[in-house]
């Protein structure tokens, strides 16, 4: 076909759709009205229902993990009935110096710790208690390891850091000494140096030529939780040896570290929960109550049983649980407000698994009271939004289930009041964040907010047509 | 042609197809949706020659085809749907077939189509602050067809054909309503708690037939020195939709879907239909389509108001077309070298209360002498509706059918 064939239908084609767009002409709102001659409709109406006196059916506290990995901070002391232990992973061979070391008389050893600065001068941190003294009654443990070649400290190095962990759970110590410490924290002191006692100098005088040294260091007395730099950092930890003279010194950083918490005491029935260490309070209330409401509200049968069962004939926008709060018995270091974070255990193709919950920013609340969901704060009210949980049980309501739901201790929280909840830099460029970057190790009892009735809010949407 | 087959593939994402029924089967595309049948107002089922291709519905007439044919047919559609005072404008691209034809002279022919049988496509939205309005509604759904046909022609009595094709359908269907929250009923203090929460009623699922691979279709043809008629049916079939319903946030935080399973009995089809030639190229035709529904069709529905059947009715195609054939001489002028047609039909839906009538005028273009040809047809017409929830259309539609025909396997004379 020649090129002026083609052009001519070309013109054809586009003269017809110029001209059949200008005869078809529509308006926005038809398709509304379309949509409701079909019977959907153009926006979903939402509803709310409040389900009150919910009391728990049961409550346990969980215990978080006993050990932890260190890096670029690290914490010793004690607080709130939990000892935190440090331990350090040392692994050298050095025989010239150690044979120097095993004749001297004047040999001795030290650890040297970084007071981490960071903390201790950040604004929010309350420089009025500063600074902190008190004499620290040490206990040192270690386990000496001795061998003979580079492959010895190379088989060391091989250990990952979960295994490490995995061995530090079932602590034996070789040998053991006491000791006691002046401890001062200032604003302008920067390092402690623990003194290390003669019989660890005596171990240390028969060890080599190649040594792999754990060193654990408690002070379970202590009545603050100290913070240092760890070995991932500028300041890292040092473990000093001398040997024949003061200029005879061998300084080595070990090359891991992890804290361990050891619990005084431990409750599962109390409620009290602490923070930083991951303890969890798992508190389960009755579904009963919470179908019926949803029964009388939409005038259906709950929990639905046609077909597979699954009922989507709703769906949960956003759930919050309304609880009492009272911070009289706990304790904390920092004085900031805590958040609470909250999970729910949904059902995964038929297993149980838990699911962190999302926080949805009630701005205008937050703006005058704070964020709802933090203890240690203004107020005698606790709101936990729990919408995942809700959502998956009255979607699966037939299988039976209570809703279980765990609260923990999360980070202190720096911006309060700020609706935004999301860290951001201001025109002068600070940046401004919603959390503190350190855990608060801090003791919050919930015996009164899950012993006491609750309130359960929520916002629906529904599939079901008409007017209700 | 490249730009414009661009285009083409650019305008599919829009797609939307008739509104009608939509919550049934969809759109019924005639006679696979081709060009060429539709420039002749879909009639034509008879008309036989050395390249008339495949027919999804009268399979038998394809043997006495003497050229492999393939082709492609686009539809562009326009629609105005009004109700009262309301109306509503929307427009759509899609592929209603493509297909393959072989003859292989004493042995028959064989053939391959791909019908788009069913569709409803429609994707709008729709947002008003004053009436709370904040919807987005996308319809995406298709039967699809595969048809692998034979058809040869009797010994002795070279004037008949017999032709047989199997349809193995599949096809997939999709409902998204994304809402956005009404908060009318809500105290103040409460609003925040719905803020950036859209919510889907999203449906999903796929079409089969029901305890059978395949439905059936068979014909036999005559071909008359003037006159060529043909007769076919098509058994019954049950299609099977399985479908998930769900509330869903977004695709990664959804409810635990609730599956059902909603079936579709098809009645069997008869067709039959008559070429007359008039003179030398001149041709008239006439075809009848007719499919007696005993049973309502099950929607997709399970929410809000939604209808959960759609009433059906006796659904038939009655229509009528003229031909005049393009010379097959290269040296004769372009003009003549066109094929012309023109038609029109009345077709009853299967949706209660829903009827159409349509006219159309369509070209064949030859391009260039190595048998490829470019099919053209413009179409309009009027869907007329009194079923509750369905409101009357007018369309307006062109289509386009890129035609390739060789003489692969046939020995030079």
């Amino acid at each position: 076909m020649k090129k002026k064939n083609i052009a001519l239908l070309s013109f054809l084609v586009a003269w017809a759709i110029v001209l059949t767009a200008c005869l078809f002409d529509s308006s926005d709102s038809s398709l509304s009205s379309w949509l409701s001659d079909q019977g959907l409709p153009d926006s979903y109406k939402v509803q709310m229902l409040t389900v009150n006196d919910l009391t728990p059916v049961s409550a346990k506290t969980y215990a978080g993990n006993s050990v932890f990995a260190v890096e670029s901070t690290m914490v010793f002391g004690s607080l709130a009935g939990l000892s935190h232990d440090v331990v350090f992973d040392f692994a050298f061979i050095d025989s010239s110096f150690l044979d120097e070391m095993s004749d001297a008389d004047s040999a001795a050893a030290a650890i040297v710790l970084f007071v981490d600065k960071e903390f201790y001068n950040a604004k929010r941190f309350p420089q009025d208690s500063l600074p902190y003294k008190e004499t620290l009654d040490l206990k040192l443990e270690w386990i000496l390891d001795n061998g003979q070649k580079k492959s010895f400290i190379d088989s060391v190095g091989k250990v990952s850091v979960s295994d490490w962990a995995e061995e530090l759970k079932e602590w034996k110590t070789d040998n053991s000494a006491d000791t006691s410490y002046e401890i001062s924290i200032g604003a302008k002191d920067s390092l402690v140096r623990f003194d290390l006692p003669a019989a660890f100098v005596e171990d240390m005088k028969k060890a080599g030529p190649a040594c792999h040294l754990q060193l654990r260091i408690s002070a379970s007395e202590a009545k603050h939780v100290y913070r240092f730099y760890g070995p991932v950092s500028n300041y890292p930890p040092e473990f000093l040896m001398r040997s024949v003279s003061d200029t005879a010194v061998k300084r080595l950083p070990p090359f891991r570290a992890s804290n361990i918490v050891v619990y005084d005491d431990f409750c599962e029935d109390c409620l009290v929960v602490r923070g930083g260490v991951l303890e969890s309070l798992v508190v389960e209330y009755p579904s009963e109550k919470i179908l019926e409401s949803l029964s009388d509200f939409y005038g259906d049968a709950f929990p639905f049983d046609e077909g597979d069962s699954n009922d989507v004939r709703q769906a949960v926008v956003l759930a919050q649980l309304n609880l009492v709060r009272d911070d009289a018995d706990g304790l904390n270091e920092l004085g900031l407000p805590i958040q609470v974070v909250v999970g729910s255990f949904i059902d995964s193709l038929g297993e149980e698994v838990r699911r962190m919950e999302m926080y949805k920013v009630n701005r205008k609340q937050v703006a005058e009271s704070g964020h709802p969901n933090m203890v240690f704060y203004d107020g005698d009210s606790l709101s936990l939004q729990v919408t995942y949980g809700l959502r998956d049980l009255i979607n699966q309501a037939k299988n039976g289930r209570n809703f279980k739901m765990m609260v923990r201790l999360g980070y202190p929280v720096l911006q309060d009041k700020d609706s935004l909840y999301a860290d951001y830099k201001t025109e002068d460029g600070d940046s401004v964040k919603v959390f503190f970057k350190y855990f608060d190790y801090a003791r919050y009892d919930f015996g009164k907010t899950f012993s006491q009735p609750a309130n359960l809010k929520l916002w629906l949407a529904t599939k079901r047509g008409g007017e209700e | 042609m490249k730009k414009f087959l661009g285009l083409i593939l650019c305008c599919a994402a829009f797609a939307s197809a008739s509104m009608i029924g939509i919550d049934a089967l969809g759109e019924e595309q005639i006679a696979g949706g081709s060009a060429a049948a539709a420039g002749r107002g879909f009639a034509g089922g008879a008309k036989t020659g050395e390249a008339e291709g495949l027919s999804v519905i009268n399979p038998a007439r394809m043997a006495f085809d003497t050229k492999v044919v393939f082709n492609l047919n686009f539809l562009m559609d326009m629609y105005a749907i009004e109700l009262h005072s309301d109306s509503y404008f929307t427009s759509n691209i899609s592929m209603p077939s493509f297909n393959l034809s072989f003859p292989m002279g004493d042995f028959g022919a064989f053939g391959v189509s791909l019908w788009q049988h069913y569709a409803s496509s429609i994707r709008e939205s729709v947002v008003d602050t004053l009436s709370h309005a904040d919807a987005r509604i996308e319809y995406k759904g298709s039967v699809y067809e595969i048809i692998p046909t034979y058809a040869v022609r009797l010994p002795y009595l070279r004037n008949i054909s017999l032709g047989a094709s199997v349809h193995i359908v599949m096809g997939s269907m999709v409902r998204s309503l994304t809402l956005g929250p009404n908060k009318d009923g809500v105290a103040d203090e409460d609003m925040w708690a719905t803020n950036n929460a859209e919510l889907s009623d999203y449906v999903e699922g796929s079409w089969e037939i029901d305890h059978h691979p395949a439905y059936y279709s068979g014909s036999v043809q005559y071909r008359g020195r003037q006159s060529s008629f043909y007769f076919s049916y098509t058994t019954g079939y049950t299609l099977l939709n399985k479908l998930e319903y769900n509330l869903r946030f977004s695709e990664l935080d959804t409810l635990v879907p609730s599956c059902i399973e909603r079936k579709v009995k098809i009645p069997a089809l008869f067709a039959t239909g008559v070429n007359y030639r008039l003179a030398k190229r001149h041709n008239v035709m006439m075809d009848l389509q007719w499919r007696k529904w005993d049973e309502d069709v099950e929607n997709i529905g399970h929410s809000y108001d939604m209808r959960s059947k759609t009433e059906t009715q006796d659904d038939f195609v009655a229509s009528i077309g003229y031909q005049r054939d393009g010379s097959s001489l290269y040296y004769d002028p372009f003009l003549d070298r066109v094929t012309y047609r023109a038609g029109a039909w009345f077709k009853n839906w299967y949706v209660a209360d829903v009827y159409e009538v349509g006219g159309s005028v369509g070209a064949g273009f030859p391009l260039g002498r190595k048998g490829i040809s470019l099919d053209l047809a413009l179409q309009g017409g009027k869907r007329f509706s009194e079923s509750e929830g369905n409101w009357e259309e007018v369309f307006f539609g062109i289509r386009l059918g890129l035609m390739g025909i060789g003489s692969w396997g046939q020995s030079r004379r």
